[in-house]
């Protein structure tokens, strides 16, 4: 039965990585939960924030701020790339990596020197094997990224762009739409996109006045959207690597299945050919 | 009463009824109580406080941001924000 303690050894390997996958999974789901959780509770603060630019910002003021400066010609840009830290999750890494490729291609095309800033070990990884020059790769972003976190990625940018030294920003992050999709997008940074400008519907009381006001928030809210999308990029993770992890011990039950039937056939088969000749030998010592 | 939320990127740290907010603003402490005109100012570096009215007198180390009234209800927007 050689046939049979081979077939064993596999059932047996099978069993372990679906035992190894089907943890993965739950472990994934819960951190997921968590991470969910993070990026509910970033939205209160988003939305205050995009409430009060909203109702100050006014076209005339625009012009006031190198963060709103919209650049005639972009002659240099910065991309930032957010990746995981960690694979097993499907072509999560792969698809953010994909878009980072067209990007990159569609700002060569159209002559732009691209600085390539990348977060994640998987990116970094990448673009180290292609062999292209990034300006800087971050691998220490955990599964809690925080507010600090998005300020030291973002910050030299920043101040690269007042300074008028790189002429826009962008951002490849998965959005988290919900957890079966976050698919990868490019978000434009810097220059701000200003938001609807609201007309101010109440006479406030403004200290010290909409320029000063307006100058101190709009770095708040670009660090806000790179937190943002650091929160999205971790939570998306978890999402797309349950999916990874339930297709994988799905497809290992589906396995383990056939392979007990292939198993049990040939087990069976052997019996029926012992009893044979059992009864073959039975009936030579009668004859 | 104020409607007082206290807003950090990473979360809501409070949110509830007091009677009175202390906030430093970026020139100065500015007191809020209930009635209030519509204000929108700048926060500096220091802490803010809630009556104990309701706020209990919990206390939030603040640094930058903004603090929003209107209709007595106060929004404290703030990058780094912790309880004090």
């Amino acid at each position: 039965m050689a046939k049979g303690r081979e077939l064993k050894g596999r059932i047996k390997s099978v069993e372990n990585t679906r035992k190894i996958t089907r943890t993965m999974e739950m472990v994934a789901t819960s951190k997921m939960k968590r991470a969910q959780d993070r990026v509910a509770a970033a939205r209160p603060y988003a939305q205050a924030l995009r409430d009060v630019i909203a109702s100050l910002y006014s076209s005339e003021l625009a012009e006031q701020f190198p963060l709103l400066r919209q650049p005639t010609h972009v002659r240099r840009a910065a991309v930032l790339l957010m990746t995981a830290n960690r694979g097993l999750a499907g072509a999560f890494n792969a698809n953010l990596i994909k878009e980072a490729r067209a990007t990159l291609a569609r700002l060569d095309s159209e002559g732009v020197t691209v600085d390539l800033h990348v977060v994640g070990r998987k990116g970094a990884g990448y673009f180290r094997y292609v062999g292209r020059a990034v300006a800087s790769a971050r691998t220490d972003i955990g599964d809690r990224p925080s507010a600090e976190d998005a300020a030291s990625l973002i910050n030299d940018l920043t101040d690269a762009f007042a300074r008028g030294a790189i002429d826009a920003v962008y951002v490849i992050a998965p959005s988290f739409k919900s957890v079966l999709s976050s698919p990868p997008t490019t978000t434009q940074l810097l220059p701000v996109q200003p938001p609807e400008a609201g007309a101010l519907q109440r006479d406030y009381i403004l200290a010290p006045d909409a320029q000063a006001i307006l100058g101190a928030l709009l770095p708040l809210y670009v660090r806000n959207a790179v937190y943002r999308a650091l929160v999205e990029m971790t939570a998306a993770f978890y999402a797309s690597q349950r999916t990874a992890m339930k297709n994988a011990t799905d497809n290992a039950s589906d396995m383990l299945k056939i392979l007990g039937r292939t198993y049990n056939r040939a087990r069976q088969a052997t019996i029926t050919q012992e009893i044979a000749e059992i009864v073959g030998g039975a009936a030579a010592l009668q004859g | 009463m104020l409607n007082v939320s206290v807003i950090s990127p990473e979360a809501v740290l409070y949110e509830g009824t007091t009677d009175s907010v202390v906030a430093p603003a970026f020139d100065g402490e500015v007191g809020i109580l209930t009635g209030h005109a519509p204000m929108m100012t700048l926060l500096g570096k220091g802490v803010l406080r809630l009556g104990g009215d309701g706020g209990s007198g919990q206390r939030f180390n603040v640094d930058g941001g903004f603090l929003q009234v209107v209709d007595n209800t106060v929004r404290v927007v703030t990058e780094k924000a912790s309880a004090a």
